[in-house]
């Protein structure tokens, strides 16, 4: 039996225990329960949401299909999302590989440096960028310096992701395709790309989700355009009302989708790599 | 495709050199292998084994010296455009393909086309007699079966020479020597050159046509598993392959035919040719293989080599039994098999006993006794 289980224990660890457990169920009320209840009234007949709840309906829903100025707003959102997490994907993953492979000058600062913008304040890059396009570049506030600044940050995360994997990466395997007759280019397109394809996946759709509900860098960098996020601010300066609400339902419950599709994606990649651990030693 | 070439060597190594910084995994080292041979390169943990596959699959550049694959110069030619193949220890399968795919790959890079692609999958599955699972992932596979795709999968390709680093090492030992007889029928079916990486001396002597101990970097000596038992050229390749009696002595000319004086009395005869080298007289080690060794009472009539001492001890060992004999040179383990009935019950009578001990002289061997285990003493 693992000592750990039958080791004396002090006579408040029932209490000490008793106590955690209570508060770990307040702190995820804490997260949740606000969620919760902004589902809830996304479904309220009334047209000031609060307790008690006088009805259900869809009504709300009905009304953010039919209002035109949302469902741009929600287009504009998808297309920087699309583009940024497109150019990210491609940017994350080249640079992936000299980080993680060496062939650099300085591996931990590049690996710094390309990581950092995860940790810095949205207000600081936002902040940063808006200086740079109208001061530096004279340009005008656009599609264009949105996707850019979404850029910023979705990178990291696909440098992150497709990093780990390669840095699990058997590099015998290359060696045996290349035995075999693949050329350098046959190589990457044959064995590696399909191998790290699924975290390249997994990064894109965090990628996704994170460019879809960025607000700061975006209220920053955008034109005239709305966002969704953006869409949503500018309704709850003139109060909460449910139709808000049901867009932010469908946006959680969209996230919510891509973000256990990239979970599926990662699990399939540790399964893949899982068989490329167990390989050999384990034949019997 | 391989040409006529009688007489080109399917690898050639010469003077090759390999340094990682300060350290030399590859000290000069100079090696032909003809085509169709079955080539064991042999020798203890990091000698450099595996560093002369990897120079010659072309995964690691030379930093001194040539390379020739066929009569050719391949320096400088990637691994993709070398007509050699690998079977890795480990065995490197695909893990996103199946059996199947994995054995096409290497045609598909190639660019053969479908049908031949899909008859050649078929004919070296069954050669490796895995026809059943070609559908199935490397990881659904036990280590034997993985082991039979990396090799179906090299060799489908039908390259010049196959590469093969310690293929069955990862393998339980009933398995490994079942994989012994299989390799070398596969071998002599397809006629392709091996050239095998292995550290276990009983697997290369049982499957190679020819054998290079290496040691330090360097090639200690090669020859087939016969030359290298009984000729071993120094005292770590009779070391290192089997079991082997060591006496140290001196060599004299005495008479007609040379002998080995030892120190504290008693000569015996040597081999009527010495390594080259050895013509003056100096310290040498006598060495002679336990079941050369012959015991008894009294030594018979003849050319033998004869020393005379005491049975410190007798061991059973089942099939043959060890007896340990205390000589002026030193002790003299002798193994005599139990093929003549109460052989070996006569044997546990002489503990104790003064006895002769003798051998022919053409089974001993003798070596300078200062050499450190260089790569001097080439036989003559
Ligand atoms: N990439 C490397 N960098 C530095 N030294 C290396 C490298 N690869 C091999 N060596 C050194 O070269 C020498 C020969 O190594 P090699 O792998 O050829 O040995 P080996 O005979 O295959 O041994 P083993 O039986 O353990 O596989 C060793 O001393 C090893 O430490
Ligand atoms: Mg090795």
């Amino acid at each position: 039996m693992d000592p750990i289980q039958t080791m004396p224990v002090s006579p408040y660890a029932r209490l000490v225990r008793a106590v955690l457990r209570t508060w770990a169920l307040v702190v995820l009320a804490f997260l949740y329960l606000p969620i919760a209840f902004l589902v809830l009234f996304s479904f309220e007949e009334s047209r000031t949401p609060g307790l008690p709840i006088t009805g259900l309906t869809l009504h709300w829903y009905e009304k953010m299909i039919s209002n035109g100025i949302l469902l741009g707003a929600v287009w504009n959102s998808i297309l920087v999302a699309v583009a940024a997490t497109t150019l990210a994907t491609i940017i994350g993953t080249m640079a992936a590989f000299p980080l993680v492979r060496g062939g650099i000058r300085f591996p931990n600062v590049a690996r710094i440096l390309f990581t950092l913008p995860i940790m810095l304040p949205g207000a600081l890059i936002g902040v940063a960028l808006l200086l740079f396009f109208r001061r530096v570049l004279d340009a005008e506030l656009s599609f264009w310096t949105v996707i850019a600044g979404h850029l910023v940050f979705t990178t990291p995360y696909i440098v992150l992701i497709v990093g780990a994997r390669l840095q699990g990466f058997d590099r015998m395997l290359e060696w045996a395709a290349a035995d075999l007759g693949a050329s350098p280019a046959r190589v990457l397109r044959h064995i590696v790309l399909p191998l790290i394809a699924p975290a390249i996946m997994a990064g894109a759709l965090i990628s996704v989700t994170l460019s879809i509900d960025e607000f700061v860098i975006t209220f920053f960098t955008v034109g005239p355009q709305l966002t969704l996020p953006i869409y949503i601010y500018t309704q709850i300066k003139f109060g909460v009302t449910p139709e808000v609400n049901a867009v932010a339902t469908v946006l959680l419950v969209g996230t919510m989708a891509v973000l256990g599709l990239s979970w599926l994606m990662a699990g399939q990649a540790r399964r893949i790599s899982g068989l490329i651990g167990s390989r050999g030693g384990a034949g019997r | 495709m391989t040409g006529i070439g009688a007489g080109r060597l399917a690898i050639e190594l010469i003077e090759a050199t390999k340094r990682y910084g300060e350290t030399i995994a590859l000290d000069g080292v100079s090696l032909g292998i003809e085509p169709g041979e079955f080539f064991c390169l042999l020798g203890p943990s990091g000698c450099g084994k595996t560093t002369t596959l990897n120079l010659i699959g072309g995964f690691i550049p030379l930093t001194a010296g040539e390379l020739r694959i066929e009569g050719r110069r391949v320096n400088d030619l990637p691994p993709h455009r070398r007509n050699v193949n690998t079977v890795f220890q480990n065995y490197a399968l695909f893990p996103h393909m199946t059996v199947a795919q994995n054995v096409a790959f290497g045609l598909r890079m190639a660019r053969l086309d479908g049908r031949e692609t899909e008859r050649r999958v078929a004919e070296y599955l069954d050669l490796v007699g895995l026809s059943a699972l070609r559908a199935r992932s490397p990881a659904q596979l036990s280590g034997g079966q993985q082991q039979r795709v990396a090799l179906a999968r090299a060799l489908a390709r039908r390259p010049a020479v196959l590469l093969l680093d310690e293929p069955l090492g990862a393998l339980d030992l009933k398995l490994r020597k079942q994989m012994q007889v299989e390799l070398s029928r596969i071998q002599r079916q397809v006629g392709t050159t091996f050239v095998f990486v292995t550290h276990d001396q009983e697997e290369a002597l049982s499957m190679a046509t020819r054998i290079a101990v290496m040691s330090d970097g360097r090639v200690v000596q090669s020859g087939t598993p016969r030359e290298i038992y009984y000729r071993p050229v120094d005292r770590f390749v009779a070391d290192f392959i089997g079991e082997s009696n060591f006496l140290e002595g001196h060599l004299a000319a005495d008479g007609g035919a040379r002998r080995v004086r030892f120190r504290d009395g008693g000569a015996v005869i040597v081999p009527s040719e010495l390594p080259v080298g050895l013509a003056r007289a100096g310290a040498v080690t006598l060495m002679v293989r336990p079941e050369c060794v012959s015991v008894g009472t009294t030594a018979p009539e003849g050319q033998w080599a004869t020393l005379t001492g005491r049975v410190i001890n007798v061991a059973f060992l089942g099939n043959h039994t060890r007896v340990t004999v205390q000589t002026a040179a030193g002790a003299v383990v002798t193994l005599r098999p139990h093929s003549e009935g109460s052989r070996s019950a006569a044997l546990d009578g002489l503990l104790d006993q003064e006895v002769c001990v003798w051998w022919s002289p053409q089974e001993s061997t003798v070596v300078a006794s200062d050499t450190g285990g260089g790569a001097d003493g080439s036989l003559a």
